[in-house]
Formats: C-alpha cells, structure tokens, sequence
C-alpha cells in the first residue's frame, strides 16, 4: 500500500475496513509524507503525530475486535487552523494566538471524530481567516503544489494544498468570502461551501459571523459529501445552526432536465482561458443534459465593496475579544490596562488584521454608518433578490471560481485588486448558498482552474450532485507532478 | 462618502485599541482610502422605498435558542487555562484604580 495517498478517502476506508491495510500504516505513511514535503509547501503549523497514532492503534484494536466502526475509520483528516481540537493550539494562524490551547473541541471536529476519522495535523492559514492568498500567515506562508513560486490561494490555503500534495485525504477550511472555494480551484481539488448554518459554527474563530461555514476539501465530490454527511448536523451551541436532520448524500451521474444559470452580463470581462473553460464547463454539462438559461446577477458586480463593508464589520467586532485580559498574548511591557489592550493587540495581530478591524470599525462609526454599514445591508438584500429571481428559472448558477489560475506570492500589492480576487466566491456567502468548486482544467501555465456550481439555500445535496456529475464525466483532478511519487 | 485622512485614522486607532508602528501606519492609511474610495460605487445603486427586507436566514428557521438551563462547558480551571496572568482563580490584570 506504498501508494495509498493515491486513493480517494472512500478507497482507503474500504481498504481498511477489509483488513487491507491498517490504521496504524495509514497514519504512518501520512506522517512521512508530511515529513517529506510539509516544510517545502507550509501547509501544516502543527502536525499530531503521537495523537494520531493513538487513536490509529485505538482503531485497529476495534477493528480487530470487530466493533462497528464510524464511515469516515481510517481516513486521515487535516484540520485548519482556526478549529479547536481540545488541548491542542488553535493559532488562527496568529502571533496572538501561538500559545492557545483550546480548552473544547469544535462541533464538526467531534464529529469527525466520532465517525473514526485521523486526524493529522492543523493546516497554516491567512491570520484570523483574513486574506486570498495565504501570504497572511504570522508563520510562514503556504506554497502551491503545482508550482512552489504560486500561492496556494486564502484563506484555507493550508487545507488546499494539503490535499492537493496528497498529505492527508480529507480536511476542513471555512468559507466567509471564498474561502475553502478559491484555494480548491487554485490547487486543483475539491472544496464545498454549505448553505450557511448547514455545519455548526461552534469551536470556529469567529471572523464574519453572518458569512462563516466550514466545509470539506476533497480529492473527489464523493469524499466531499462523504464529510457533508457527517458534519452536517444541527447543533444546539450554535445559535444559526439549521435545524433539520443530517442529509444523505445520493449522487447520480446525469444532469437531465437542469437547468443551469449563466450571468452573462456579470462575466463579461472573464480573461480569455477563463472564459475559454467556462464556456467549456458549461457545454459539459449540456451534454450531460442540462439546459443553459441566461439570468441577471448583475446586482453582483456591486458584491465585493458590500462583502468588505459587511464582513470587516463583523470582524471588528468579533476581534474585540482578543484584548490580552482572558487568552492569547499579553505584552509584557504594558504597565496598565489600557497599555494591555493598545499593546497586546499593537503587538498581536498582523497588518491585514489590523486593517481589516480599522476598516470595519469605520464602516460603523457615528456619521459614517448609514452610508456603508447600512446601505451595504440593503445591498446584499437586493442580492438575495437576484438569487431568488434567478432560481425561479434554474436549478443552479455556473460560475468560474476566480478570475485566473493561482497567481505568484508578492505579484499583488493593491489592496482591492487583492480583494476582488473574491469577486465570484462572496455572493454565495452573502446569500448564505450552497456553492462548490469543481477541477475544470488547466491555464495555460499548467495551473488549476475550478468551476462553481451554486444553488438555493438548502440544496446542498442537489449542488453535490451536479458537481458529481461534471467530475464523472471530466475526471480533471491530478496530482501535482513534485507530489506524484510512488512511496510515502 | 468620506475622506479618509490621517485624522479619521487616529479616531480609529483609539476606537479600535490598536496601536501600530510607522511603516504600518502608513500603509494602512493608504490602503484604507484606496478601499473607501471604491466602496463609493454605492452611491450608484438606488434603494427604493419599501425594498427587500430579505436577510441571509429568509427561508431558514431564524435563530435557535436553547433553553436557559445553565451547563459546565468549560470548569474555571479550564477557563484560566489560557489565562495569562492570574491569581487565586481569578485572572488578574494591573490596578485600575490610582490608590491616594
């Protein structure tokens, strides 16, 4: 089983449950892979090695002793940063936070765990989720396995390029503005947003609190909805968790009598290999059986400026608990409390953060609320309008991910160029969809493209058969030739 | 719409709590006024009286309340854990009050 990082996490848990291969080998041969490339990527600040396999010699014992074991046994999973797993550091990718151990886990990390999961490592991400390329990180930035010089994309960068360099099978990002979406295209895997509340928030750092979900990267849709299946649970700890039962994920291979959703208008522009695999994508799936109908998003072309009015907002807000009183650092040359607040924080977070927590506070300040906070409100309701007219005559949207494939570390300096990287991810998050990125080819530089398919709040399921399909009929994933290699 | 000066941003560093050095400063000054003056794109768009109310949860079921039953997530050891400084189960912080 030298090349097991090869399978897909339903083979190698099948492959366990036969008797094929053991948890313990299993854990054993991520770990060297980890060994082997996790310093040339970055995608892992910390790595679990002697948790992991305890709980890997824990599996086998009831394997062997033919107790049931959970549907995800076996299979390791990398989980980002900025989710708790009790007495381990949640850094948030944050000097703030280097010394945090969380005193909980997070509800979708229980239920990874509950189902038999290995979990492996904690993945490197943009500081406090805040960033579209990973070059975020108070630690060391995360590189794209396609090519070390790219950027593996934000701000689950970590998760991404994990999965993509075959480190573990599975693992966890959080979306608030593209988050697990834009680094799957990038590094040419599979990551799913879920229709917001859908996955409990609880154990997440909170960062926009009306956006934020967290969701699977996957080397296959299976994978993917395999995951969905088991964190996607109500939870009473999270106040906007949904409270319907778990969904079981059937995926079929056609996409008869779909319709599918272009916003023609929203996409002029696309730069020319983009919309050359878009419009390819979208005659894929055509030939699978869907019907291409056009709809008007042009409300979206506004979605950016109301995703970083809205979204720093929460965050200002959210943020103001890291204050060096209760958790994180303290700057030891505060003499007084206000010193411990102005210090702490001065000497704690980033620059991005910073910006982005001045940003927000601004947006709400007296005089200037009603200008941005507010009219940025009725803006995203007139997107949900959009969305809503749209799915009276689709079944889901077609969009590209991002507006090109990875793009090199350093290579973008301005603030809202680096912003509007998200211009096709953020509606689905302020319309709290349902939305996944697909591998869809490569650019001509041999880097990953992704497509997204996003449907109505709820349709979660349905969004992951429409991506089945088109993976089933494209098979457009690959392993990056640096991480092909036949041993651990 | 706004300017966003250095004044604006002095306001904000004492509202945020945040101090930074003088490189940082700088950048985010420049960084923040880039940002507004494309949030202006706003003025474009014309809300109509008695517009959409919808919010994010439309169509879900609002928000969950739990009963208001008090549970032990976290037992005060656990808490004071991640505490940086503190003192008989307490967290502990400078003193506030100037003492005659």
């Amino acid at each position: 089983m030298n090349r097991m990082h090869y399978l897909s996490a339903i083979e190698l848990r099948d492959a366990f449950l036969k008797g094929e291969v053991t948890a313990q080998n299993i854990a054993q041969h991520f770990l060297k892979r980890i060994e082997k490339h996790g310093s040339a990527l970055g995608a892992f600040l910390s790595v679990l090695g002697p948790r992991v396999l305890l709980k890997a010699e824990a599996l086998d014992k009831k394997r062997t002793h033919g107790k049931p074991l959970g549907k995800l046994a076996g299979i390791p999973i990398a989980i980002k940063d900025n989710m708790h797993i009790a007495g381990e550091i949640t850094t948030c990718g944050s000097k703030f936070l280097k010394n945090y151990k969380a005193p909980f886990d997070a509800t979708a990390v229980r239920l990874l765990e509950e189902e038999d999961a290995l979990l492996i490592g904690k993945t490197n991400l943009d500081e406090f989720a805040m960033g579209s390329s990973n070059e975020n990180s108070a630690y060391f930035p995360v590189n794209n396995p396609w090519n070390l010089t790219r950027v593996p994309g934000g701000s689950s960068g970590g998760s991404a390029a994990a999965i993509s360099a075959r480190l573990a099978l599975l693992a966890t990002g959080s979306d608030t503005g593209g988050s697990i979406r834009q680094p799957a295209s990038f590094c040419g895997v599979v990551g799913f947003k879920p229709t917001y509340g859908r996955v409990s928030r609880y154990g997440l750092v909170a960062f926009g609190s009306s956006l934020d979900q967290i969701g699977p990267f996957a080397t296959t849709v299976a994978d993917a909805a395999l995951v969905m299946e088991t964190i996607g649970r109500s939870c009473p700890y999270d106040a906007t968790s949904l409270d319907f039962p778990a969904e079981s994920y059937k995926l079929t291979q056609d996409l008869k009598d779909i319709k599918i959703g272009i916003p023609n208008r929203f996409l002029e522009n696309l730069r020319p290999e983009v919309q050359a695999n878009y419009l390819s994508a979208i005659d894929i799936m055509r030939s699978l059986g869907a019907t291409a109908v056009e709809i008007d998003l042009d409300i979206l072309k506004y979605s950016i400026a109301v995703y970083y009015v809205l979204a720093t907002a929460e965050a200002s807000t959210n943020l103001a608990r890291f204050d060096g009183i209760r958790y994180g650092v303290r700057s030891p040359s505060a003499k007084n409390l206000e010193q411990i607040y102005d210090f702490s924080r001065k000497e704690g977070f980033g620059r991005e953060v910073k910006k982005r927590i001045m940003l927000g506070t601004f947006v709400l300040s007296a005089g200037f609320q009603d200008a941005y906070y507010k009219k940025a409100q009725k803006i995203r309701s007139l997107i949900l309008d959009a969305f809503e007219k749209a799915y009276e005559i689709c079944d889901a949207v077609i969009m590209p991910v991002a507006t090109s494939g990875a793009f090199a570390a350093g290579a973008i300096h301005d603030p809202v160029e680096m912003y509007l990287q998200d211009i096709f991810t953020v509606p689905a998050n302020l319309a709290g969809l349902p939305a996944i990125s697909v591998p869809s080819g490569f650019d001509s530089e041999h880097l990953p493209l992704g497509i997204q398919i996003i449907g109505p709040q709820m349709c979660d399921v349905s969004v992951m058969r429409y991506a089945y399909a088109y993976e089933q009929a494209t098979r457009l994933a690959g392993v990056p030739p640096a991480f092909a290699d036949e041993e651990p | 719409m706004a300017d966003f000066d250095r004044q604006t941003l002095e306001h904000l560093k004492k509202l945020c709590r945040i101090e930074c050095d003088e490189a940082e400063e700088a950048d985010i000054l420049n960084s923040l006024k880039r940002i507004i003056e494309y949030f202006a794109q706003f003025d474009e768009v014309q809300i109509e009286k008695g517009a959409s109310k919808h919010s994010v949860l439309n169509g879900m079921t609002g928000n969950r309340w739990r009963e208001d039953i008090p549970e032990t997530l976290l037992t005060r050891e656990e808490f004071l854990s991640n505490a940086p400084d503190q003192i008989a189960g307490m967290i502990r912080v400078p003193p506030v009050l100037k003492t005659q």
